[in-house]
């Protein structure tokens, strides 16, 4: 995480995203996958062919890449569709637009009732016999059961979860990262899922991306670096106020 | 009178006094300062995320100028701020603590003005600061001068309207062994343990609190392989690469 200073001198902390080795590797349609629009797998980072199963590797195979460590699902409508084995790259997206971040959170382990879902405890002191961090009373007496979902004690963590609506500060295209305002589920170097984001606010910012993706060996040359407008560059002068 | 007209012996021959060459540029490399917060610290961070911050440190460093400075030293640093008159304010204070690492990186100015301590934290590469200037070079002997909060205030107050000194030599930044005193007791933080390991401080209290203080000491900490972070080499790769970028 690193600080990003706007033109008119307020501090942003943002999420450096890195885009490693990501290929789209199969095409499944809307009749086979039974859902309502057509879908992509997209595959990461890339990891050791030898420890999987020869059928697992039969997607990879296909489309003619390594194996990767993380492949996920995307649902694209007809008119975005990819060839199976293209790259993609962190131009995919652009400074401006908002962006869903999904990964699985820090795992905590077996954790009690006052960490894992924020429960008060009792008091440490006045009389209070061993209880100081339980849970208290399950129900109530009427029901005369427990009801499921019950708040109680188990493993915390590692679970998938997401962050919506986070802006784009930058782009930097030499080394593939994305700029991401604010936080992300996940411990550093941990694997990501970035989409455009489903909040209806943010729909007019993501109009006019790069569609239906960044091609390397296009015409398009883009600069090293892409800021946002509102973004300080280091190599504009100090901000003054007049 | 010419010497080729009069008829004395001619004068022996004095060969012209050798020049003293100044390799001005040796001199200067021989003092290197990096910068403590180049340093990546210890982790599991991916070292292309240190390297296109320092990317990024190193492009503002072209703009606009950030002096070497240690804590100690005296600077003032004016900075571009909304509701102030002329939409500029100017603090002049003593440099307490440098923390952070990489784009982040602050420093604490401390001063008494009209009796009231402040103290301000600024961050190196934010883009309101308008210029910092060092107006007294010297170094203490400790790292933190967190205690000059509980020290007399006459150790913390300095002239705002200071003159900046002038670098004499391009070596040895001069050490101020000041032994500072203490307001009485109580202090925000106990000094006079060895966790914090202050040689700043004159303490006159009685030789049994000292005594008692050294129970805390942790005599084993300085032979603890794990806390070992060697950054010689690091240090090294980072200066030529900063140096290199800056003269571009």
């Amino acid at each position: 995480m690193m600080p990003i200073w706007t033109k008119s001198g307020k501090k942003h902390a943002v999420t450096l995203l890195k885009v490693q080795d990501c290929h789209v590797l199969k095409y499944i349609s809307k009749e086979e996958s039974g859902g309502k629009t057509a879908k992509l797998l997209v595959g990461g980072k890339n990891a050791s062919p030898f420890s999987k199963s020869e059928s697992a590797m039969e997607i990879f195979r296909e489309a003619g890449v390594p194996r990767k460590q993380k492949v996920t699902m995307f649902n694209v409508t007809d008119d975005a569709l990819v060839k199976p084995g293209t790259p993609l790259y962190a131009a995919h997206f652009r400074p401006g637009q908002f962006v869903d971040v999904t990964a699985k959170t820090i795992g905590k382990g077996f954790q009690g009732v006052m960490k894992r879902w924020g429960f008060k405890g009792q008091p440490a002191s006045h009389g209070q016999t061993k209880t100081h961090r339980r849970p208290g009373a399950l129900s109530t007496n009427k029901a005369a059961k427990v009801y499921r979902g019950k708040k109680m004690p188990g493993k915390m963590g590692n679970i998938y979860r997401t962050s919506f609506g986070l802006k784009v500060w930058r782009i930097n295209t030499k080394h593939d990262i994305i700029y991401v305002n604010g936080s992300v589920p996940g411990h550093t170097n941990c694997l990501v899922k970035v989409k455009d984001t489903k909040l209806p606010t943010y729909k007019e910012c993501n109009k006019n991306p790069p569609f239906p993706t960044f091609f390397a060996d296009g015409d398009e040359k883009l600069p090293e670096d892409l800021y946002d407008e509102e973004m300080f560059q280091f190599t504009d002068p100090s901000v003054t106020y007049t | 009178a010419c010497r080729a007209s009069s008829d004395e012996k001619p004068a022996k021959f004095q060969p012209p006094p050798k020049p003293v060459i100044i390799d001005k540029l040796k001199q200067i490399e021989e003092r290197r300062f990096l910068s403590p917060e180049f340093i990546p610290p210890r982790g599991r961070t991916d070292p292309l995320k240190f390297f296109i911050e320092r990317k990024d440190m190193i492009q503002r460093r072209k703009v606009f100028n950030i002096p070497e400075f240690y804590v100690g030293h005296i600077l003032a640093v004016t900075t571009a701020d909304l509701y102030a008159k002329d939409k500029v304010n100017r603090f002049v204070g003593i440099c307490i603590q440098r923390g952070g690492k990489g784009l982040g990186a602050t420093f604490v100015l401390r001063n008494v003005i009209e009796d009231q301590g402040v103290e301000i934290c600024y961050e190196l590469y934010n883009p309101r600061i308008q210029a910092i200037e060092v107006l007294k070079l010297e170094k203490r002997l400790d790292d933190n001068l967190m205690y000059l909060r509980d020290a007399l205030p006459e150790y913390s107050t300095f002239d705002v309207n200071m003159k900046p000194e002038t670098r004499l030599d391009h070596e040895e930044i001069p050490i101020n062994k000041l032994q500072v005193r203490m307001k009485p007791k109580p202090w925000s933080k106990r000094w006079e343990r060895p966790k914090y390991n202050i040689k700043g401080i004159k303490f006159e209290l009685p030789e049994k609190v000292m005594k008692e203080a050294q129970k805390w000491s942790q005599p084993w900490l300085e032979f603890d392989m794990l806390r070992e972070y060697d950054t010689s080499k690091i240090e090294e790769k980072i200066w030529k690469e900063v140096n290199e970028e800056l003269k571009k």
